[in-house]
């Protein structure tokens, strides 16, 4: 009985590869019990708190990645000796040379483990050569902790950022768990004054961090995960529906990845918050847009501020001419394309986007002159999101000719008969997605008033709504969880 | 601890023990909708030993014969295995199933009716009438059935669904028929064998202890996948069904069936 107990402990804690510890997922939830009276009684003892933050954050990494755990550290370990260095010269060459150094090897680690296979694929191609793929595992989150450290040691160079004086500090701002696997991009100048001065979450801040995570699960284990479902069926088999049925699945997948993401999102914001941290917003209704340049303000705006600060302007940003911001615009996105995944409809989506961007500034001035009366703004969301759903399809389609295949078939094989047949079948996909259309029609301050409302209810009411959530993900549960799409990149 | 935090934490172990508790006297049904389990209870609790009437572990990309019901009847004289009207009914594993059976049905010359109820278990066709209702309708001489997915981690199987079993296997009477058992993605509570125990001879094809490439949900088999777990039990017929059909290869992958019926996991 207890070796079975003990037995059943351990395989609970250890790593399973394939299973990644979710947000949403029991397992996480049970140890976050845990988690919270501990850290409830470190208030006020800040190096514990900060040593006990970083062993469950290094903790969860372990069970969402492995031995990768130890990769993570010492990343943390040289980038934070690196930045003492730095700091404590007066050496523009020792300081140029630390950054080159930090930056080769944060780079150099995310392009070896995301990329190599990648660049062997293509000069595979390019001589006809017969190398092998290198059997390579993608470590968790290593493009969002890899986007931080950059950050960090760039902000560092520059003066921006004061060095933190322990690398218990450093591991805190890059293993946060709540942001660790999957975002929002934390920057430093933002964090590290926290980790500095932290406190306790108000009573509000609780609630309000609750609530967001109640939001992020539904969004993430019950509307995401669901019409997912379907969705999958349509892109595993391009040409095996109707083009209405095709045209679905696309809509489907534009809902999906928003309500995966954002969803994540908010529980990562929500969880930190409980915890007394700020993380920035990464979402705001992105699908509300009326252009591109509009849609990247409001989607992942952790990585657009991060591509537009870390690439874009040091590139020379719209300070060089006309002509110059558009190809800075343009070589931004393709960073953007290719950090998402190293395959070659992942930079099309990115210079796509890139095109898509500088076309519209440079249209700017021609489209203000139409006004801004309904059918203008109803065209040009229209167009919009017609653009952004268009290219989701190279985004999670398995190659380029599926996703070609997908577009194509919409319009060959359209026919409004099987509307009716689609909608009796598949209703509770239409109520989910006709749930999403509404929730982002609405506007925000009816969602603050609504956090608001969950904040001031009674703890009973709260609990009520708490186990509600919990019930319907396990009505719509599927009986294995699905990955955040953003964890593979 | 602080008082948020205690009533944060009490929040969240109130809803953990309810969760639990609703899992220990599951099923629990609110007027009439019966709440799914979560299946915490039963992972909490000592493992038993579930019922192996055969194993289950087996990691072949092949079936491997069931050995609760292994010889198959001597072949009806009378029986030809050319044109059939075949029925498919069953679950949402019928999507990945059927367009391949589509393409071996036209290929050689079948008529194929699937019909797929999303959610649906043993319990909804038993209690709904409508396999009886398709049967008299589209008068088959072909029964598949794909049941049992969304019943793997149900207990006291056989007492809760046993007589659906054998409800729906008296109401395809003296139709040749095959059911084919669900991909478990883990250990079934019982459904394989309850379903082993209550069909003919040569008429189970056990799934359990396939390897699958499974859909993002984990549980659904890829449609690739799908279409080779369809292509073994076509391999598996003739030698151990009770009543092989004529499947050669077809040349196309996928094909549309001849009328595919859907219905919702709403549907009475």
């Amino acid at each position: 009985m207890i070796s079975d107990i003990i037995h059943r402990l351990g395989h609970f804690l250890a790593y399973s590869p394939g299973e990644p510890m979710l947000f949403s997922s029991g397992t996480f939830w049970a140890l976050f019990l845990i988690f919270i009276p501990i850290y409830s009684l470190l208030h006020g003892r800040r190096l514990q708190m900060c040593a006990f933050v970083v062993a469950f954050s290094l903790y969860f990494y372990y069970k969402s990645s492995g031995l990768f755990v130890g990769l993570l550290a010492a990343t943390s370990l040289l980038d934070w000796s690196l930045s003492r260095i730095m700091a404590s010269s007066t050496s523009a060459s020792v300081r140029k040379c630390c950054l080159g150094v930090s930056l080769g090897c944060s780079l150099g680690i995310l392009g070896y483990f995301k990329y190599a296979n990648f660049f062997l694929w293509n000069i595979n191609a390019l001589v006809a050569g017969n190398f092998q793929p290198l059997d390579l595992i993608l470590p968790v989150g290593i493009s969002f902790y890899t986007f931080q450290s950059v950050s960090y040691i760039v902000d560092v160079y520059k003066c921006r950022v004061t060095p933190t004086r322990t690398w218990l500090e450093y591991a805190f701002f890059l293993s946060f768990f709540p942001a660790l696997v999957a975002g929002p991009i934390v920057r430093a100048d933002y964090f590290l004054p926290q980790i500095e001065r932290p406190r306790h979450a108000t009573t509000r801040e609780m609630w309000l961090g609750l609530w967001l995570i109640i939001v992020g699960v539904v969004k993430k284990a019950v509307i995401a995960d669901y019409i997912a479902q379907y969705n999958d069926l349509i892109f595993e088999s391009p040409t095996g529906y109707s083009g209405f049925e095709t045209l679905m699945g696309v809509i489907g997948y534009t809902m999906q990845i928003y309500c995966d993401f954002s969803g994540y999102s908010d529980m990562a914001i929500g969880l930190a918050m409980i915890m007394g941290f700020r993380l920035a917003r990464n979402f705001d209704f992105p699908y509300k847009s009326r252009n591109l340049t509009e849609f990247w303000h409001r989607w992942h705006i952790s990585l657009s501020s991060w591509l537009r600060d870390y690439v874009y302007i040091p590139l020379g940003g719209n300070r060089r001419g006309t002509a110059r911001t558009y190809v800075n615009n343009f070589a931004t996105m393709l960073v953007g394309g290719l950090w998402h995944g190293a395959a070659w409809r992942f930079v099309f989506w990115g210079a796509m986007h890139g095109a898509g961007l500088a076309v519209h500034k440079a249209t700017g001035p021609l489209l203000g002159r139409a006004g801004d009366s309904w059918p203008v703004k109803s065209l040009s969301w229209l167009l919009t999101m017609s653009f952004v759903a268009a290219l989701w399809v190279f985004f999670r389609a398995d190659s380029f000719s599926d996703a070609s295949a997908i577009i194509g078939h919409i319009f060959a094989d359209f026919d409004p008969a099987y509307i009716v047949p689609f909608a009796s079948a598949r209703m509770l996909w239409l109520i989910l997605m006709v749930f999403i259309i509404i929730s982002h029609c609405l506007p925000s301050r009816f969602w603050r008033r609504t956090a608001l409302r969950f904040i001031h209810a009674p703890w009973i009411i709260k609990l009520i709504v708490f186990l509600t959530v919990v019930q319907l993900v396990i009505e719509l549960r599927t009986e294995s969880v699905a990955p955040f799409i953003y964890f593979q990149f | 601890m602080r008082r948020n935090y205690l009533h944060l934490w009490l929040l969240l172990s109130a809803a953990l023990v309810a969760v639990i508790a609703l899992s220990a006297f599951s099923p629990v049904t609110i007027g009439s909708y019966e709440l799914r389990d979560s299946g915490i209870a039963q992972t909490l609790s000592p493992q038993k030993n579930l019922p192996t009437e055969f194993s289950a572990n087996s990691k072949t990309s092949e079936a491997s014969e069931n050995p609760s019901n292994p010889t198959p009847p001597a072949p009806d004289p009378d029986y030809s295995p050319e044109n059939k009207t075949i029925l498919f009914i069953g679950d949402s594993m019928l999507d990945g199933l059927y367009p391949r059976l589509a393409a071996y049905a036209r290929h050689n010359g079948h008529t194929l009716y699937a019909v797929i109820w999303y959610s649906s278990t043993s319990e909804i066709w038993g209690r709904s009438g409508k396999l009886k209702h398709y049967i008299g309708r589209l008068n088959p001489d072909y029964v598949f059935i794909c049941l049992g997915a969304n019943e793997l981690f149900v207990r006291d199987i056989a007492a809760k669904r046993g007589r659906y079993v054998s409800t729906l296997i008296s109401e395809i009477g003296n139709i040749p028929y095959l059911w084919i058992g669900p991909p478990n993605w883990r250990p079934d509570t019982g459904i394989n064998s309850l379903i082993a125990s209550n069909t003919a001879a040569g008429s189970f094809f056990l799934s359990d202890g396939m390897s699958f490439e499974r859909g993002k949900d984990g549980a659904h088999p890829t449609r690739q996948s799908a279409a080779e777990w369809m292509d073994s039990i076509i391999r598996w017929m003739p030698a151990n069904s009770a009543h092989p059909i004529r499947f050669d290869l077809p040349p196309q992958r996928y094909d549309r069936a001849h009328r595919v019926f859907v219905h919702t996991p709403d549907d009475k």
